[in-house]
């Protein structure tokens, strides 16, 4: 047989584009490979929540002890006797109140000074380096998580293994390694007219077969991921879950997705990554103290995550929530009652395997002198040494400079958020 | 010879491949021709069209694409006339910006006010969805299809994100004065454009770029995405001095209407070089004005583009022979983009029996393909751009500079497919609020699934049914009496299912 030389050459030996096939359809083939029967039921699960907006980290874990917090916010200041004290100098937004109980029994933590190596005070430019785990650097055409994936593949064995819950798959997960967006996990699947099942069930299967006979390359291994998934959900009685513990989830988009996560991690289709986005945290304007618009957004929060943890259950054990902000807000506040676009900010880490009851991280102060630009907190952890400590640490993820490439992680700078 | 190691899948692969060998590569028919013609230089045929174009002759019409001004685009024209945000001119929009910003200020101030956007906000964005269905309405029933295939491509090329700040204001002026006037023309002429727009001097922070406080964030992109590319061998250095050569490329104040202004005074005044190219000092904007018709004719650039041009018309990994085309056709031409395209058209590899089918569809394409197969006439009711959006691709809202990408790993995922599929249905079905469409252009209603399978394969597939879908559409009609719902079921598998996910 003849193929040209030059197709032999490009493509390092295999005329692969000739066929409808690709690189990536032999990697996704590779996945599939790899899968296994039965997932173990304590296998590690990580939970990303992104607060899109720059949460004002100083009004969430308040540095109640230092004079120079209420100096400088005279406005929105979270008053000492409001704050749940944590260590004497630290505590949470009093509207964080569910969390304590987590804080006590040492499942829950707090980075503080946390954030980039890169300047950048633009929304978009900071979130898309923090999902791109590449600070600095916009050609890097994947998120973090899904590189993790990319190079730990002995749990590529269920279509659920990364579920992003929203519209679109993030950032962070994008790549070439499967990865699920579930908007609304009742709704996964196909839909018929008038929410007929038997029509719904008719037109599965109908597409099911189209894409089994007549699809290829990454179009087939997609779709088989995807009817697989809708197989395994059908299984599973969404409709009639009930939270147990009578975890309390809030009403709206954040609760919802929550819920779905739990549900998910409760029924043992195998998600080792879930991720979801809670927006509202660029306060620029009244944002309030113990009571005001960050407050609300606070409560929303804290009420959701500490639902899931009561919901989980004995599951927390094996579950690590990490929750991170693209960067934080000003020390001072503005002439509006607000914050502006700062630098470091705090994160929080929940679950089983958390070295809870501290805040981690070295806190550099609120001195001008050792603020960031004589305005910001500045950021003594890079948050790659916190996400790259808990893929080593909770997930065993062996490959840490393949996940974030131009950085060496080291174990020395690692936070200690996960229990050695 | 080198050995080689070959995985088994790849060895089943070739051997499979080898069967044919020895066989006379299968000469496309004039059909053949004018489907994949349509699936690349349009967004896919709408019944009937192939034939026509089969007839025409598909260089022929080709060429017609090529000059879309001599192409009677009426339907289009008076559709558009219905879109308000193409009523708004900078000035206007100018003054909405302001108009929003104070709504927003008066609300945050007053904590007991209702903190849900005001009016002006919600006009601003009433417009922005309008944009994104104008962009679609025009893909789908202007007659220059090809001419707005490039317009989304140079939107991504040039990209600007609608969601930083201004840039929600600026967007509808830069996509009708920057984008589209320049979408066929030269390359030169369009990269300046994009250089002066208020939308990218804003999107890339150029505004504020002064000789003492240098913003590299445009001069960057400039190199990287919008000319000579990622290898395009540049150093740090060129990219500082570019950041010099552009400071004081600014926009006048929103109340001053919001148009592009030099500001001498914050210019570096001294002397700079980039690429090895001596820029003397003193030289205002002209130095800027160099340097990007410098840029625009690098061998870098012209490579670079190509090869973006390449893997949206040929191949998600294009084969060199038609970069090397188009890259000499840009020589000759000095960047003559419809010269350009030309030479892509007419290289032996977008003709490859390789290369029909060889792409997946994007959501955009997808969308507006199903839309075009099925006979829609679209509003401004921004039903379909939304229905893009949910596929993963909301348009201008491409937050990194980037713009959308072009290769299927970014699009094929199991839930976007699910979702592709819930689409089909819906469109087949009717149940796309807002969108009329017009299913007796593919087939009278009918139950007999021989007559529809033939019509779809003709109609909407260019005959590339394969024999399992044809198999399993007959099955799922089998038992289908009312021809009504048969035609629907029929339309929907056919657009969910994978043939039409190609291009």
């Amino acid at each position: 047989m003849i193929i040209s030389r030059r197709v032999f050459v490009k493509s390092g030996g295999l005329a692969l584009v000739s066929f409808g096939l690709d690189p990536l359809f032999l990697a996704r083939a590779a996945f599939a490979t790899n899968r296994l029967s039965g997932y173990p039921p304590n296998r590690p699960v990580l939970v990303c929540l992104f607060q899109r907006g720059a949460v004002d980290g100083l009004n969430m874990i308040v540095p109640h002890g230092d004079a120079l917090y209420y100096r400088e916010r005279p406005r929105i200041a979270v008053p000492a006797t409001d704050v749940i004290d944590l260590d004497g100098y630290f505590g949470l937004h009093p509207r964080l109140a569910p969390l304590k109980q987590w804080w006590d029994a040492k499942s829950l933590a707090a980075i503080h000074a946390i954030g980039s190596p890169d300047a950048s005070r633009s929304h978009f430019d900071a979130q898309d380096y923090m999902e791109a785990g590449t600070p600095g650097v916009k050609a890097t055409p994947d998120g973090w998580l899904n590189r993790y994936c990319q190079h730990d593949r002995q749990h590529a064995d269920t279509p659920f293994r990364a579920v992003a819950f929203g519209p679109q798959l993030p950032r962070i997960l994008a790549g070439s390694a499967p990865s699920l967006a579930i908007d609304d996990l009742q709704a996964f699947g196909l839909r018929a007219p008038r929410l007929q099942p038997a029509a719904r069930d008719r037109l599965t299967r109908a597409f099911e077969q189209l894409y089994a006979g007549s699809a290829t390359g990454l179009l087939s291994s997609s779709s088989q991921e995807a009817f697989h998934a809708v197989q395994m959900l059908q299984q599973l009685d969404l409709a009639e879950y009930r939270p147990t513990n009578d975890a309390a989830y809030p009403r709206g988009r954040f609760g919802k997705a929550m819920l779905e996560i739990a549900q998910l991690i409760k029924a043992d289709v195998g998600v080792q990554l879930a991720f979801a986005d809670v927006t509202g945290w660029d306060t620029h304007v009244n944002q309030g103290a113990s009571e005001g618009l960050l407050a609300t957004r606070l409560g929303e929060f804290g009420q959701a995550l500490a639902a899931f943890a009561q919901d989980l259950g004995e599951k927390l054990r094996d579950v690590v929530v990490l929750t991170m902000s693209e960067f934080g807000r000003t020390v001072r506040e503005n002439g509006n009652s607000g914050t502006d676009h700062g630098h470091a900010t705090a994160m929080l880490v929940l679950g089983g395997p958390v070295n809870g009851g501290t805040v981690l991280g070295r806190w550099p102060g609120l001195d001008p002198a050792q603020r960031f630009e004589g305005r910001d907190v500045q950021v003594t952890t890079d948050f790659r040494d916190l996400f790259a400590e808990i893929l080593a640490r909770h997930l065993g993820a062996r490959d840490l400079s393949a996940v974030f490439p131009g950085f060496t992680p080291d174990p020395g700078r690692f936070p200690g958020a996960i229990r050695g | 010879m080198k050995t080689l190691v070959v995985p088994p899948l790849v060895t089943a692969l070739l051997l499979a491949a080898s069967v044919g060998a020895g066989q006379q590569p299968p000469v496309l028919t004039p059909r053949d021709s004018a489907f994949h013609a349509l699936n690349r230089l349009a967004y896919g045929p709408r019944p009937g069209e192939v034939e026509r174009v089969a007839q025409e002759g598909v260089m022929r019409w080709i060429d017609r694409q090529l000059a879309p001004d001599q192409i009677a685009d009426g339907d289009r024209a008076a559709r558009e006339r219905e879109f308000r945000v193409l009523h708004y001119d900078r000035g206007d929009l100018a003054q909405l910006y302001l108009d929003a910003q104070r709504e927003r200020r008066e609300r945050k101030a007053d904590t007991t006010a209702d903190q849900t956007p005001g009016p002006v906000e919600q006009q601003g964005r009433r417009l922005a969805g309008q944009l994104a269905e104008l962009a679609v309405v025009r893909a789908t029933i202007s007659e220059r299809q090809l001419y707005e295939v490039m317009v989304d491509f140079w939107t991504n090329h040039f990209n600007v994100f609608l969601g930083k700040g201004a840039d929600r204001f600026l967007l509808p002026d830069y996509v009708e004065h920057v984008i589209r006037p320049h979408a066929l023309g030269r390359f030169e002429d369009l990269l300046i454009a994009t250089a002066e727009s208020p939308a990218m001097l804003f999107y890339l922070d150029n505004w504020e770029s002064v000789a003492l406080g240098l913003n590299e964030n445009y001069a960057r992109e400039l190199l990287e995405l919008h000319t000579l590319g990622v290898d395009g061998g540049y150093t740090q250095q060129d990219v500082i001095n570019v950041a010099r050569i552009f400071t004081g490329w600014s926009i006048k104040r929103p109340r001053q209407g919001g148009d592009f202004e030099f500001h001498e005074s914050v210019h570096d005044e001294g002397e700079k070089q980039v690429l090895g190219v001596g820029f003397q000092a003193s030289h205002g904007m002209d130095e800027g004005i160099r340097l990007l018709k410098l840029l625009a004719n690098q061998p870098a650039t012209m490579h670079h583009v190509s090869q973006q041009l390449c893997e949206r018309f040929v191949s998600d990994d294009p084969p060199d022979g038609c970069v090397d085309d188009a890259v000499a056709a840009w020589r000759r031409s000095h960047g003559d983009l419809r010269q350009v395209l030309r030479a892509i058209f007419t290289s032996p590899d977008f003709w490859a029996p390789g290369t029909l089918g060889g792409k997946v569809k994007t959501p955009l394409e997808f969308v507006v393909s199903a839309a075009r197969a099925v006979g829609a006439d679209p509003d401004t009711n921004p039903r379909l751009a939304q229905l893009v959006a949910r596929l993963g691709e909301p348009l201008y809202l491409h937050v990194a500079p980037d713009g959308y990408p072009e290769k299927q790993d970014a699009w094929v995922n199991s839930g976007a497919l699910l979702d592709r599929m819930n689409a089909a249905v819906a469109l087949a079905a009717g149940n796309v609020p807002g969108l009329v469409v017009h299913l007796d252009s593919i087939v009278s209603p009918s139950a007999d699934a021989d007559r529809l399978v033939a019509a779809l394969d003709e109609r909407i597939l260019g005959g590339t049914l394969s024999p399992n879908t044809r198999k399993v559409l007959r099955e799922q009609l089998a038992d289908v009496g009312d021809p009504l719902q048969a035609r629907a079921l029929a339309v929907g598998l056919a657009i969910g299912g994978p043939e039409f996910q190609r291009q």
